[in-house]
């Protein structure tokens, strides 16, 4: 008994902790070059979809391209928006802006290069997609796979009441 | 110690007077265990600890302005294979740091990562795959001078296992958006200059500078689709240190030149990187250098090359080699290369489009030592800018991404690569080279409910080294949370004809993830469940558990 209070306590404390989740403040760079701050970024009125990608990263690819094909669907009736943040490091970063070019995407793209939102959200793997509502995280994924998209637009609707 | 009880005291009861204030606690915990067999067919014998574990925890609190944490670690019994055996039967806080952060003020002490420019000439950062974490320890400040001038200058020792190094590092770094300043709106240029320092107690030694300094600039613009930039670097004399000893008193500057540019409008990306290196390697402890762990390096040196996706096209890669050794069994100064990308959509609708468009991307890349004489008995060498030095790396791949219905899509990927033997095994560099082939297909099969199964078909062809292998994954997703996989990868024409097989699965839920996999791993970038990880070789159990609150 006394382990179940236990526990119990514990997934209220870890629930808590999930419901304070705020945005980390962290500064990113623009594809330009310019230093954008996250918190600025965000949708204003309605979801934003942070998606944590990288150029070498096979599934990240596969969930943006399949996002890519519906986004203007999702846009028109969630009015959500997708800043894809890539943490390529400077061996590969050069290559974001020819890629996000070269497949025709149309989201916002920033650039994480040493990691610094990738190390506040505890991401060790990608990829990871979190849904934020005024610059709180209320939704968190990590992995892709196929229609998986379907299940974070379900999520968008809900959180977008 | 002490100071530690007590930042976690402070941290936990800041927690609980949360509720008044609008603080958040957050942080992570990952845990990546194996139970190693020892396997006749691999000729791997289990080292004495058989089981193996690296462990994560990290905390975070922030309350407005401030935030402070701290990283736990353990390696207990032993670290993972492969890993600097300095972590083995360790565990302990590795890292933690005080932040103050505003508009125009980043102060971290403690323990922190930075990044000068393309991190060329300084950065430290942290890896769990690589094992590498080179966090600087001491005082780290930026400061937005004026909108469009920024400065950052870093103060410490590095990490090195859970002790610091020997040497000291000190830089500053000025990055100013110069269209900004001038107000030019037509092209956008930045420029940026670093300095990094070493200062390292010589121990008497007279010929040994004490400090050693890069002095680096770049220079970025932007205009309309056209993008290009150049960073060049300059690092003060130093010995040469080879496995621990030093070579001879004579000093030796190393320089670092790197120019990128590109072309980018939607549909269509074109990307080029040219890069060389003289004796340009920069450690925190000068008899660090050149060791196989990552441990206590300065900057970041990657190989440019395309981090491939598939268990055979990540056969054959490139470390890059930015080493001076001037020695009778070895002698190279350095690397000379190039990386060109092209990525192009062919659009929805025409012929090699197709219905839902086609997707194609190629690369190149070239890497050659640089040309040089060298004088043994004198220690000395000249070398050319680029010559025709010894061809160490060279590879062109070509991948086509198709949707051809709702539910089916596929990838073919063909690589044709030639490296250097000695990059693969070691030894001195320019003697033979392995030359191969490889081709993949992989499809895709949606169904419902997010299920869907992929596979992957591939093989490669090369009469060097371990000749023909031939692999394949099947992989299947039961929802968006769990997946299961089997994959062999079969070195048919080689002389033991050895199956690499692998099986497991990984489910994954909000927070949590976990994933298992028993069989021979040969290392290298494995997918599963939609995650992709570096795995090391071996051959035993293994579980990744990763845990973000």
């Amino acid at each position: 008994m006394k382990k179940l209070i236990f526990i119990f306590c514990l997934s209220l404390f870890s629930l808590n902790a999930m419901a304070q989740n705020d945005l980390p403040s962290v500064d990113l760079t623009s594809i330009d070059g310019k230093t954008i701050v996250l918190k600025d970024a965000t949708n204003k009125d309605g979801i934003t979809i942070i998606s944590l990608w990288a150029t070498w990263c096979v599934p990240c690819l596969k969930e943006l391209d399949a996002i890519n094909d519906i986004y203007d669907e999702w846009q028109e009736e969630t009015n959500v928006e997708l800043l894809a943040v890539s943490v390529d490091d400077s061996r590969t970063v050069k290559r974001v802006k020819s890629m996000v070019n070269g497949k025709g995407w149309d989201y916002t793209v920033l650039l994480d290069t040493n990691n610094d939102l990738k190390r506040a959200l505890n991401a060790s793997s990608i990829p990871l997609t979190i849904l934020v509502k005024d610059n709180k995280i209320v939704y968190k994924h990590s992995g892709y796979s196929p229609g998986a998209e379907l299940e974070l637009y379900e999520k968008i609707k809900e959180f977008s009441k | 110690m002490k100071k530690i009880v007590i930042l976690v005291t402070l941290l936990s009861n800041l927690y609980l007077i949360n509720a008044q204030e609008n603080g958040s606690f957050y942080g992570g915990l990952e845990s990546n265990s194996q139970w190693l067999q020892t396997d006749k067919g691999l000729n791997f014998v289990a080292p004495e600890d058989q089981f193996r574990a690296n462990n994560y925890v990290l905390m975070n609190y922030n309350l407005g302005k401030f935030t402070a944490g701290a990283q736990y670690e353990s390696y207990l019994p032993s670290g993972l294979l492969g890993y600097s055996p300095i972590y083995d039967n360790q565990n302990d806080i590795a890292t933690y740091y005080f932040n103050y952060k505003d508009e125009n003020l980043d102060v971290t002490a403690g323990y922190f990562y930075e990044q000068f420019g393309s991190g060329l000439i300084l950065r430290s950062w942290e890896d769990r795959q690589l094992g590498l974490n080179n966090a600087i320890k001491g005082l780290n400040i930026k400061f937005n001078a004026t909108k469009d001038l920024s400065l950052k200058a870093v103060f410490g020792k590095q990490r090195y296992g859970f002790e610091e190094s020997a040497g000291t590092i000190q830089g500053i770094d000025a990055d100013l958006s110069l269209s900004g300043a001038l107000n030019i709106e037509s092209v956008d240029i930045q420029l940026g200059a670093s300095y990094v320092g070493r200062y390292q107690d010589t121990n008497g030694n007279e010929a040994l500078p004490t400090t050693v300094g890069a002095y680096g600039g770049r220079l970025d613009f932007i205009i309309d689709n056209f993008y290009a930039g150049v960073e060049a670097i300059v690092k003060d004399p130093d010995v040469i240190v080879n496995e621990e000893q030093i070579s001879s008193n004579k000093l030796y500057d190393g320089t670092a030149l790197q120019v990128n540019a590109g072309y980018a409008k939607k549909g269509l990306g074109i990307n080029a990187t040219f890069r060389r290196l003289e004796n340009f390697s920069f450690y925190s402890d000068r008899f660090a250098e050149g060791n196989i762990y990552n441990q206590q390096v300065v900057n970041y040196v990657p190989g440019l090359t395309k981090q491939q996706d598939y268990l055979l096209t990540n056969l054959y890669v490139y470390n890059p080699q930015p080493r001076l050794i001037i020695e009778s069994f070895d002698q190279r100064s350095g690397e000379v290369g190039t990386q060109f990308d092209l990525f192009y959509s062919f659009k929805k609708g025409t012929s090699l489009g197709g219905k839902y468009g086609t997707k194609l991307a190629m690369n190149f890349s070239y890497w050659g030592g640089l040309d040089a004489e060298y004088n043994i008995e004198n220690r000395w060498y000249k070398a050319k800018f680029i010559g025709k030095g010894h061809q160490l790396f060279r590879d062109f791949n070509l991948e086509i991404k198709k949707k051809w219905s709702k539910n089916w899509s596929s990838v073919l990927t063909y690589q044709n690569v030639i490296v250097d033997k000695a990059i693969v095994e070691g030894g001195p560099l320019g003697k033979k080279s392995i030359l191969a082939n490889i081709g993949v297909i992989e499809a895709t099969r949606r169904f419902d409910n997010g299920k869907a199964a992929r596979f992957v078909v591939q093989h490669l062809w090369s009469e060097d080294d371990r000749k023909n292998w031939a692999a394949g994954v099947v992989e299947y997703n039961f929802s968006t949370r769990l997946a299961l996989y089997v994959a062999d990868n079969y070195n048919y024409g080689g002389v033991d004809k050895i199956h690499y097989y692998s099986v497991g699965g990984s489910y994954s839920k909000g927070n949590t993830r976990l994933g298992i996999n028993y069989g021979r791993q040969r290392g290298g970038l494995i997918c599963i469940g939609g995650v992709c990880r570096f795995v090391p070789s071996n051959t035993g159990l293994s579980a990744n558990l990763t845990v973000a609150f």
